[in-house]
């Protein structure tokens, strides 16, 4: 079960960083992150930005290096209304961003497993759908349940 | 088996160069055909390539700009799924092309 806690249904923010400060403050809440992660992760999302065109949806997937994290965990949110990221594809290029996965990876070749779980999330447009869509934390946590380490 | 040795390229050099990574190693693995890879920077991409370790980079971050001596891959496709099939045939397009001239 994801951590329920890291979970925002229908956030309002106006920015992507916005989004990344939320996100993160909930990971550095849980003790999850070090002081020094929300910062570098905004900063690593204005050089190398990591939105996601899927389809006619896009995600976005903010996260930095290991050395921020203390324990691996997602948070996740869907948003109010979708929010402009930019591509990781084409850095120039921005995206509508519907659902955002802020990482904390602390042991990538540990954690490969749940990193090839959200791989096939995205592949799996109906249930990213069925994400934004959710109506409550328990549905979110319940479609993606695949992450859950 | 054949080998081939995989630059793996991400912005933090850690997330999403693991992850697809792995996934070429599974798929390659069906082909016969096994990969090892090493996940970088982008800023570490060009000097490494030039150490002559790889047969080829994918990368999910635009690499800087350089002259690679070996083929470069766009993995973005093979990440979000969108694009895999392309990925996988330009992958395999490398090897032969790397298989023809040894």
């Amino acid at each position: 079960m994801l951590d329920l806690d890291l979970v925002v249904l229908h956030m309002e923010a106006e920015t992507s960083n916005e989004i990344i400060q939320n996100l993160g403050a909930l990971m550095l809440s849980k003790g999850y992150v070090k002081d020094s992660y929300i910062e570098a992760v905004l900063e690593r999302e204005r050089n190398l930005p990591t939105g996601l065109p899927i389809g006619d949806f896009c995600v976005a997937i903010p996260h930095t290096d290991s050395g921020h994290v203390n324990q691996s965990n997602i948070a996740i949110t869907t948003l109010k209304k979708p929010s402009v990221f930019h591509s990781m594809v084409n850095p120039e290029e921005k995206l509508n961003v519907e659902v955002v996965f802020l990482l904390a990876v602390k042991d990538p070749n540990l954690q490969i497993q749940l990193l090839k779980n959200l791989m096939s999330v995205f592949q799996n447009k109906e249930l990213l759908i069925k994400v934004r869509d959710a109506s409550s934390k328990e549905e979110i946590s319940e479609l993606l349940s695949c992450l859950a380490q | 088996m054949r080998k081939f040795n995989v630059l793996s390229v991400c912005g933090s050099g850690t997330v999403t160069s693991s992850m697809i990574a792995e996934k070429l190693k599974e798929a390659m693995e069906e082909q016969g055909i096994k990969i090892t890879a090493t996940e970088a920077k982008p800023t570490e991409a060009l000097q490494l390539s030039e150490g002559g370790n790889y047969d080829f980079i994918t990368h999910t971050s635009p690499l800087p700009k350089g002259n690679y001596p070996v083929p470069t891959i766009d993995a973005v496709g093979f990440l979000t799924g969108f694009g895999e099939d392309e990925f996988l045939e330009e992958v395999m397009r490398v090897i032969k092309e790397i298989e023809s001239k040894s």
